[in-house]
């Protein structure tokens, strides 16, 4: 395949500080962040470049021991293990959410241990309520101050609304691309997938969204794709950034769908446009994100329970894109120790069950040694549905 | 050695026992009261948050996490586990929510929603509804959300704020976790008044928040009284004595009574000179929940010259607040609540420690209780208890010269926590004190 754009994105796939690097040296600051929470159109609109970072799932932990037990989510393990080992000190500063209580307890070692010029930590509520969302807005609007302070910028609303029309193209090219893992065989696999969204995490906005072109125009003319599998699965988990994992689906699999924080999670929903863009923001990140740390219920502060309406507010997305991708099989892969997913295994399954769909739960520490022995359990799987 | 009663080492407080026999009282009359239909919540410690609106809604709650525990210690919690992992939860989970969802899945599937009967303590009954809190973990609002599974029962996520101590400071911050708290409170009060039927009786709720401010302050003054040398107050008499207040048993007046009759027991000691354990050598801090299975451990440690004279802040009353000028009850709580999670900030960001309240507390506790060590007890399925502890322990030795002890255990599995190995590691422990017992000195430390 003779795809500029695909290559280009695995070239930042296996080097992908390289390009953070060189924009660093021509003058750009670099924020780094570790999970999805994190506006970053507001890091954009003040011209920072967002880095998403990802730990290293092929790099032994060690120093972090000193700081974080190690019964403890192996994500914010390597992640923090990356810091203090100085491979991210490129970065000039870093954003981290609430999102969940790992990432909160670690931003507080993090903030510690590593000293980044810039370090904002944005409290996140649980819930969708209306003064959930108003205090969440109060939350980047503390954001928006600290950058200002730090970059001696103001965020003006006409740019905050542009870096928002860039990364909604972003999310709409982010959607195109996973329409083309419809048809059977997928145009495009999951390892692929993982390597695109790898690489825009990587990217200022405006040379993502132009390799996202390049790599849609030349998938959907490409006569090289990944062959027909027995079975087309959905793969729903926290984050998942190494082609490794997804490999190990992929020898007897399509995997057509990743569910996760490395995948299209980040790119479904588009931030709505408001007169106040941080209006917008804070109903996108809050509400639109579906990741299991959100507390989400059939109807706000109901004084009654229904389970099957309980879990289809919750899971209820899924329906439609297994019809549309014609999923036949699941796999609800946990990294361990990750409480907000762990506690939804039972009641996925319990809504995957109702509407006729097998899965497989698999767990895993976030590091590449532990994948080998899943590989049989995964074919297992896939055996069973095909 | 001598056969016979053995005196116990640890002095224990006269005024502690009736302080703990209300506890449990109090939970088997909450207990008969639910049994008999009066409305009932299962509810996480919600630190002055959501539980004083209960009360004064006359609610009885139970406390899973506090069930758990209870299984735990009386071994009974591991057909709750086995239960749990065959229906589809990882072993990973924290103990309690393990143990609850097990329970909660035998209540209503194996025993049609009646209590379990080998279940001590009379069980949980089948609640109203449940009660979940953003603060601390994400077990203590994905567990209730999880138990819908078994049981048509609506869960309020008390929502709250966690924020960092540079941020909280940002002009405007408190303002705003302050207006979500109140707003959030004003819908936790509609929803009660729909689920029971009847209308928030407001004079009672200011009497109940009255009531808890003044409980809170002389139970902190009782606490600030163990600065003394020797410490007069063992953290035995401080955990026996905590869930009074932190959880709000019973009748509040009674409490404050209790409280304060331990607080003149205390202040007693202090003028007589007399401390809780009979020669204090070393003065120690604990760090997070002790192994409730083993209390017994402590007093071998007394007999060794240890007093533990402080404990974790996550259990003791907020620093307290002059709230007088504000009528609304509900912002009231509001403040309170916050002032539990951010009282230390403005002291932490001062001394440049950004660990946020979870690990400053320890640096103020370890100077001014004048610690010589730390014991620490990360709890395997208990990570939120856990998390910071190495970060304590670098900040205590980097900061004080304040050498940490860690002791694993686990909040449900006992066989995790060893105390004979434990009590292994004393006498090095000692020596260790004993050498940053001279470090400091050298370093013009005042203890």
């Amino acid at each position: 395949m003779s795809d500029k754009g695909m290559s280009k994105a695995q070239d930042i796939y296996l080097n992908r500080s390289q390009r953070a690097k060189e924009l660093k040296a021509a003058g750009k600051k670099i924020i780094g962040y570790p999970c999805v929470y994190v506006p970053v159109e507001m890091l954009t609109a003040l011209d920072l470049v967002p880095y998403r970072t990802y730990g290293d799932i092929k790099e032994p932990v060690t120093e972090t021991d000193r700081a974080l037990p190690t019964s403890f989510c192996s994500i914010m393990r390597t992640c923090l293990d990356c810091a203090l080992k100085g491979k991210d000190d490129f970065l000039d500063g870093m954003v981290t959410a609430h999102s969940c209580d790992p990432q909160e307890k670690t931003s507080r070692v993090w903030e510690s241990y590593a000293a980044y010029p810039y370090f904002q930590y944005i409290d996140m509520p649980t819930t969708v309520r209306p003064e959930a969302i108003e205090y969440f807005k109060s939350q980047l609007n503390d954001f928006r101050k600290t950058l200002e302070a730090f970059t001696g910028k103001k965020l003006i609303a006409d740019k905050l609304k542009s870096a928002i029309e860039a990364h909604n193209q972003q999310r709409t090219l982010v959607q195109q691309l996973y329409q083309l893992t419809k048809p059977a065989p997928p145009l495009i696999s999951g390892t692929e997938l993982v390597q695109v969204v790898k690489a825009l995490m990587s990217l200022p906005v405006a040379e993502g969204n132009e390799l996202l072109s390049q790599v849609i125009d030349e998938v959907k003319s490409r006569t090289d794709g990944p062959k027909k599998k027995a079975a087309r699965l959905l793969i729903w988990s926290s984050t998942l950034g190494d082609t490794g994992i997804m490999q190990l689906f992929e020898s007897k699999a399509n995997v057509v769908m990743d569910e996760t924080c490395g995948g299209i999670r980040a790119y479904r929903g588009s931030v709505k446009p408001t007169a106040d863009p941080l209006d917008g923001l804070a109903d996108y990140y809050l509400k639109e994100i579906t990741c299991a740390r959100t507390f989400r219920q059939a109807d706000l502060g109901e004084i009654r329970k229904d389970y099957a309406k309980d879990i289809k507010s919750r899971f209820g997305y899924l329906k439609g894109i297994v019809k549309e991708w014609k999923i036949n099989g699941a796999v609800l892969l946990l990294v361990r120790y990750c409480d907000p997913f762990a506690f939804e295994m039972p009641s996925l399954k319990d809504y995957l069950d109702s509407i006729g769909i097998p899965s497989t739960y698999i767990e895993y520490d976030y590091n590449l040694g532990a994948l080998a022995p899943l590989k049989t359990r995964a074919e297992a799987f896939i055996e069973t549905i095909s | 050695m001598v056969t016979g009663e053995k005196k116990k080492v640890i002095n224990r407080l006269k005024s502690m026992h009736p302080l703990r026999a209300k506890v449990n009282e109090t939970y088997l009359k909450s207990i008969e009261a639910i049994n008999a239909g009066k409305p009932a919540a299962w509810a996480m410690l919600n630190f002055y948050y959501g539980d004083p609106i209960m009360k004064a809604m006359d609610v009885e709650v139970v406390y899973p996490e506090n069930y758990g525990a209870v299984a735990a210690a009386l071994g009974v919690a591991q057909q709750y586990l086995e239960q749990a992992y065959a229906d589809g939860f990882p072993t990973h989970l924290c103990g309690y929510s393990l143990a609850g969802i097990g329970y909660t899945s035998k209540m209503m599937r194996e025993f049609k929603g009646e209590v379990p009967p080998e279940s001590p303590f009379g069980g949980m009954p089948k609640p109203l509804f449940l009660l979940s809190s953003s603060a601390i973990c994400d077990a203590r609002y994905k567990w209730f959300q999880a138990l819908g599974r078994y049981m048509d029962v609506p869960v309020w996520q008390l929502e709250s704020s966690s924020p960092g101590v540079n941020e909280l400071l940002i002009e405007g911050a408190s303002k705003a976790m302050v207006n979500m708290g109140v707003k959030h409170l004003k819908d936790f009060v509609v929803f009660l008044e729909g689920i029971l039927g009847k209308k928030m009786d407001w004079a009672r709720l200011e009497e109940t928040v009255d009531l808890m401010l003044e409980i809170n302050r002389v139970w902190y003054e009782v606490n600030d009284l163990r600065q003394a040398k020797p410490c007069p107050m063992h953290s035995r008499d401080f955990w026996s004595a905590m869930p009074a207040a932190l959880f709000m048993a019973g009748d509040l007046k009674d409490s404050l009574q209790l409280y304060r009759n331990m607080y003149q027991e205390v202040k007693d000691r202090v003028n007589d000179h007399i401390g809780a354990i009979p020669e204090e050598k070393y003065r120690l801090l604990f760090a997070e929940l002790p192994p409730w299975h083993s209390l017994g451990f402590f007093d071998k440690l007394a007999e060794r010259g240890w007093n533990f004279v402080i404990e974790s802040f996550g259990y003791h009353p907020p620093i307290p607040l002059d709230l007088s000028r504000i009528s609304d009850p509900l912002e009231r709580i509001t403040r309170f609540n916050l002032q539990f999670f951010v009282g230390y900030a403005e002291d932490a960001r001062q001394k440049n420690v950004p660990g946020r309240s979870f690990a400053y507390p320890y640096i103020k506790f370890a100077t001014e209780w004048k610690c010589d060590g730390a014991m620490l007890h990360p709890l395997i399925s208990c990570r939120s208890a856990s998390t910071h502890l190495p970060y304590v322990a670098n900040t205590l030795i980097e900061n004080l010269k304040v050498p940490s002890l860690t002791i694993e255990g686990d909040i449900v599995d006992l066989r995790l926590f060893n105390p004979e190995d434990a009590l292994a590691k004393a006498e090095p422990f000692e020596e260790t004190m004993e050498h940053y017992k001279r470090v400091r000195k050298q370093e013009g430390f005042d203890w």
